[in-house]
């Protein structure tokens, strides 16, 4: 079928009841890959700080060095859909990032693009899924816990905060700020924790007071993700 | 006396957890002791150079005579000691990062730990403790423990560190069997994401298992394919083999495959 311009707003489509229109394409994806591997690259150090206290002191260089690649997979795509676009990310995650964040992010971003389905631009609600199944995924292989001091301790409060924006009526933009406030309240909650899971849980009580850089990272793509939803255009 | 003995090591262990500057009032607060009594404690903590006071903060820190005592410790130990140059050797030959663990408790007390030799960053790992189930490390010194001891540490707790961690006491005495059957335990990715181990027992002239020698690193690297290379368990078993033989405790290797 030739799909021509005025199809795509056509009257009738899914009888959807969402008040929004899909406005989560391609160029979304790529506007929040190159926001958050601008941030990465900006807060490498930071990162790499963070976890030189309670790691292995290469999640800033490891997560900057697989985002850039991923950013380059992006911008070399042409007319893939937004879902498969993220796991295009995911895969190259996995496979350019060493330590447990290639496998954390990689593994959830991929499955993040396998819950769009469809090969069209997505919503909120759409946007809400994959995110869950991130976070289903990062639960899976890490068997984090809240409270354990990991990335579900910024990633979880954060989808929960998207949610209940969505559910009480705000529009994506102010259901995405906040999610990224909540993901920062998360980031920081980590501090006082005493890590469970990763290197840092070696380190037993000496863990408490410094802020998980796995936490940290997820705060950025939720801020990130602010930003993606508010522009327009690659 | 033996209270106060007692305090004064609480004392040190709260300066050792996360909270490394404390005030006086701070730690009677954390302590539940009189302030007076917290501050007799430090003072004689701070003459044997155990703690030491911020005179800009007015706060107390861990002293250096701590770190000493630490490198004492580390330094009585025989196992240590001699593995000094098994590691060296091992983690050349492996292009791998090296650790030689000793059992304490449910966990595994790194005692010496040799960085993978290609310059990267790595955090020295000298005093972890790992969960025995979730390293290799762990895995082969229970392997060859005794019934009673090892149904203890089956008897847990035994925490899930990552998804992959085995958990289930008869599937953990299945793994065990087949550590005892290749003489070398290999780990994936279960204490901590993207990293794995091959690690050997260490025995001493009492045949008993001391402790173990492995090496660790990115999965992708250590087990290509999810099996270990022929190579890495090859150069593993002799480092085992070898300080074992420093130790004088050969006749179990003897006997092995």
């Amino acid at each position: 079928m030739v799909e021509r311009p005025g199809d795509r707003e056509g009257p009738g489509g899914q009888g959807r009841t969402v008040a929004e229109p899909p406005t989560l394409d391609a160029a979304f994806v790529l506007r929040w890959v190159r926001g958050l591997a601008g941030a990465i690259h900006e807060h490498r150090d930071y990162l790499t700080q963070l976890d030189a206290a309670i790691g292995d002191a290469d999640h800033g260089v490891n997560m900057d060095r697989g985002f850039a690649a991923a950013l380059g997979k992006l911008e070399a795509d042409a007319g893939s859909s937004p879902g498969d676009l993220l796991e295009l990310v995911g895969t190259t995650l996995v496979l350019s990032v060493g330590g447990a964040a290639g496998p954390l992010y990689g593994s959830a971003l991929r499955q993040m693009g396998r819950a769009l389905d469809g090969s069209g631009p997505f919503d909120g609600e759409g946007l809400l899924v994959s995110l869950r199944a991130a976070e289903d995924e990062i639960r899976r292989l890490g068997a984090a816990q809240l409270g354990d001091k990991t990335i579900v301790d910024a990633l979880d409060p954060a989808i929960h905060a998207f949610e209940r924006g969505l559910r009480s009526g705000e529009d994506l933009a102010a259901a995405a700020t906040r999610a990224r406030a909540a993901a920062e309240d998360g980031m920081r909650a980590t501090v006082p924790m005493q890590a469970r899971k990763g290197r840092a849980s070696y380190l037993g009580p000496r863990s408490v007071g410094h802020q998980d850089p796995g936490a940290t990272s997820t705060a950025l793509l939720f801020a990130a993700l602010e930003q993606a939803v508010t522009a327009e255009g690659p | 006396v033996i209270q106060s003995v007692r305090r004064a090591a609480a004392i040190l262990r709260e300066l050792g957890s996360g909270h490394p500057r404390l005030g006086v009032t701070e730690l009677a607060d954390r302590l539940g002791l009189a302030k007076a009594t917290v501050y007799g404690l430090l003072r004689a903590l701070e003459e044997d150079e155990l703690v030491e006071h911020d005179a800009e903060t007015g706060k107390y820190r861990l002293g250096p005579a701590l770190l000493q005592l630490g490198n004492a410790f580390l330094d009585g130990h025989e196992l240590r000691a001699r593995s000094l140059l098994w590691a060296d050797s091992l983690a050349d030959r492996t292009s791998e990062a090296v650790r030689v663990g000793v059992p304490n408790g449910a966990n595994m007390l790194i005692v010496h730990h040799v960085f993978r030799p290609d310059n990267s960053v790595q955090i020295l790992e000298v005093g972890a403790a790992i969960p025995w189930h979730a390293c290799a490390l762990g895995k082969v010194a229970a392997a060859y423990r005794d019934e009673h001891a090892l149904g203890e540490l089956l008897a847990g707790p035994l925490p899930r560190l990552t998804g992959r961690t085995v958990v289930e006491p008869t599937e953990l005495r299945e793994q065990l069997e087949a550590v005892r059957h290749a003489g070398v335990a290999v780990e994936d990715q279960e204490a901590v994401i993207g990293e794995a181990e091959v690690a050997a027992p260490v025995f001493d002239h009492s045949d008993l298992a001391v402790g173990a020698i492995g090496v660790a690193g990115p999965v992708e690297r250590l087990l290509p394919e999810g099996a270990a290379l022929a190579h890495v368990v090859a150069a593993v078993k002799e480092a085992g083999r070898g300080l074992s033989r420093d130790l004088r405790g050969v006749r179990r290797y003897a006997r092995q495959p």
